[in-house]
């Protein structure tokens, strides 16, 4: 959860944090369909699925029509989009630094819901959004336009080893902010966070040019990795075309760090939803150094999750017959999609009420009564938070992950291993899979 | 193929009814399902008690330093009923019932009373702030 500051004085100011209520456990019978579910699925995916590869990720797709793809591509295209990120990033900024430290102001809405949770389902949708509105790359970009400089070119040159550790760590750090860091909703407490975060990102970029934000940038890099699921994607050859979810994902490169990057994405959700359990939060508040003990909580979930992924790939490279060194890399993708089923489940009703609930903030950026948006005296809408659609919401999006990351993996491994050893070989990632989901499940239903 | 069926469904059923006994937990506050409308105006400094409902149940709890007594737990209430909340810390602080956007200062020493009531379904925390404690979990169905 994330808290807000209240000021001791006796006023009538109520401080609502973001993300005050939670959902409902999802009931026992629900949970053991969506169990029974994800079982019996990995196992006809052993039995029926293709026995040669099918998926052909980055040459896979239909080009879109030359004129859509040019527009889409276009110089003014690129520009609006800039524009429209700087514009709105200016109007939370005046939020951020002149408005007032209450829980009506926007800020940590925006970032904590809009930005965050709500880029989950744009870049599913848009694909990689938010390297064309990325503020912090504008603002890299036009330095570099007004220096007449190459906007690629850094210092140095990056080094391949570098991969996504940076973003890994940049998301580590986020979650740190949203989920331990305390009064992380105040505002003097945002604006050290956001500084911090323009300040590396420029010098990121600086150093090693725009490249730097393609995978270093935290959510850049959350926005790419979902945004694989796009049905809009760019092949190998550069054109952009339409494609299933699976060859988007399946086109998705190993690189240093990727492992570490899904890990993270995963291990934050399940300890958001372990962390409000009170025989959590009991032990947390009753110790001398609360905050000490949720960040181990958070990087030991983090490291559980990464160490068993890198055991049951090894093992699978072990039994199948391929390298097991870069087995984890190999299937990191097909963690993607239980990652996405973790944020779907966890933050559905986050985003649509606390959504809500930062347009109504917006409207009113500083605190003086203004209605912008002509929210002001909205209440948000509940019809999407009834028990029932949540819960169903919830099953659904655990089980279709787990569906879609057991076709990538099977694929995968048909491609990667002996032929007749590669049922057995995916039986070690198969058992983690169905391990991530009944757990994803069981943090719902204990929740 | 077949025998690992075995295994897996062992691994699911072993979670699931570990679940099942985690979430259960023997309810350790102190609820007493009180039918009577009438015994409720006795406590001085209560919250302006609205129209009398059907079923009121009481949990009380205790602050002391860091500690809550009885250690925190999930409280389930239906939507029509009102939870009666008897907090008492040693200290002064502020009482926060999210969801039911309640607010009201702790004296030390001295019994809070809060009736909460008509939140949405889904789960809200009551917390002190000084220092940050979860108190218990309000689950309204």
């Amino acid at each position: 959860m994330i808290v807000g500051r209240i000021d001791g004085l006796a006023n009538a100011v109520i401080a609502h944090g973001v993300g005050s209520r939670q959902d409902l456990p999802l009931p026992f019978a629900v949970a053991v369909t969506g169990a029974g579910a994800a079982l019996v699925v990995s196992f006809a995916a052993l039995a029926l699925l293709w026995p040669a590869p099918r998926l052909t990720g980055a040459t896979a797709g239909r080009p879109v029509p030359a004129r859509v793809a040019a527009g889409l591509d276009s110089r003014t295209t690129r520009v609006v989009l800039r524009v429209l990120g700087g514009i709105v990033t200016a109007y939370v900024l005046a939020a951020l630094v002149l408005g007032k430290d209450d829980a009506d102001n926007p800020v940590p809405f925006v970032v904590y819901v809009l930005l965050w949770v709500g880029l989950v389902p744009l870049s599913v949708l848009f694909g990689p959004l938010w390297r064309r509105v990325n503020p912090v790359r504008s603002l890299h970009l036009g330095l570099m336009r007004v220096a007449r400089l190459d906007p690629r070119e850094g210092v140095l040159a990056l080094p391949a080893a570098i991969g996504y550790w940076p973003a890994a760590a940049g998301l580590l750090a986020f979650t740190w902010l949203e989920l331990v860091a305390p009064d992380n909703a105040t505002l003097p407490v945002l604006r050290l966070a956001i500084a911090l975060y323009v300040g590396t990102s420029l010098v990121g970029a600086l150093t090693f040019g725009s490249r730097w934000f393609d995978r270093g940038d935290a959510f850049e890099v959350w926005s790419a990795l979902f945004g694989r699921f796009s049905v809009l994607g760019r092949r190998a050859d550069g054109r952009l075309v339409v494609r299933s979810p699976l060859a988007g994902l399946d086109a998705l490169p190993a690189a240093p760090g990727l492992v570490a990057t899904v890990a993270v994405m995963l291990g934050t959700t399940a300890y958001d939803g372990a962390s409000n359990s009170p025989r959590w939060f009991t032990l947390v508040q009753s110790s001398s150094s609360p905050v000490l003990l949720k960040t181990l909580g958070l990087v030991a979930v983090v490291a559980v999750v990464a160490l068993l992924f890198t055991a049951a790939t090894t093992l699978a490279g072990r039994i199948g017959g391929a390298a097991p060194a870069s087995m984890p890399g190999a299937f990191a993708h097909s963690l993607v999609p239980i990652a996405l089923g973790y944020v779907v489940a966890h933050y559905w009703s986050l985003l649509v009420l606390e959504g809500q609930n930062a347009l109504i903030h917006l409207s009113d950026p500083l605190g003086t009564g203004a209605d912008v948006l002509g929210l002001g005296d909205r209440a948000p809408d509940t019809t999407l938070l009834q028990p029932a659609l949540v819960a169903t919401v919830q099953v659904a999006a655990i089980v279709v992950g787990h569906v879609l990351g057991v076709v990538l993996a099977h694929d995968r491994a048909v491609r990667l291993f002996d032929r007749r050893r590669a049922v057995v070989g995916q039986l070690p990632l198969l058992a983690l899979m169905v391990l991530y989901t009944c757990g994803g499940l069981f943090l719902l239903f204990s929740a | 193929m077949a025998d690992m069926r075995g295994p897996g469904a062992l691994l699911v059923a072993v979670l699931l009814v570990g679940g099942c006994a985690a979430a259960d937990p023997p309810l350790a506050v102190t609820t007493t399902p009180s039918t009577s409308t009438t015994s409720s105006s006795t406590t001085a400094g209560a919250t302006a008690a609205p129209a009398p409902s059907p079923t009121v149940r009481t949990v009380a709890v205790t602050v002391t330093g860091k500690r809550v007594s009885p250690a925190p737990a999930v409280v389930r209430v239906r939507a029509d009923e009102t939870l009666r909340l008897v907090v008492t810390s040693d200290h002064d602080d502020d009482l926060h019932a999210h969801g039911f956007d309640v607010q009201k200062a702790l004296v030390a020493g001295e019994p809070l009373i809060l009736d909460l009531r008509g939140a949405a379904p889904g789960q809200y925390e009551v917390e002190t702030h000084d220092p940050p404690l979860r108190l218990l979990v309000v689950q309204v169905r």
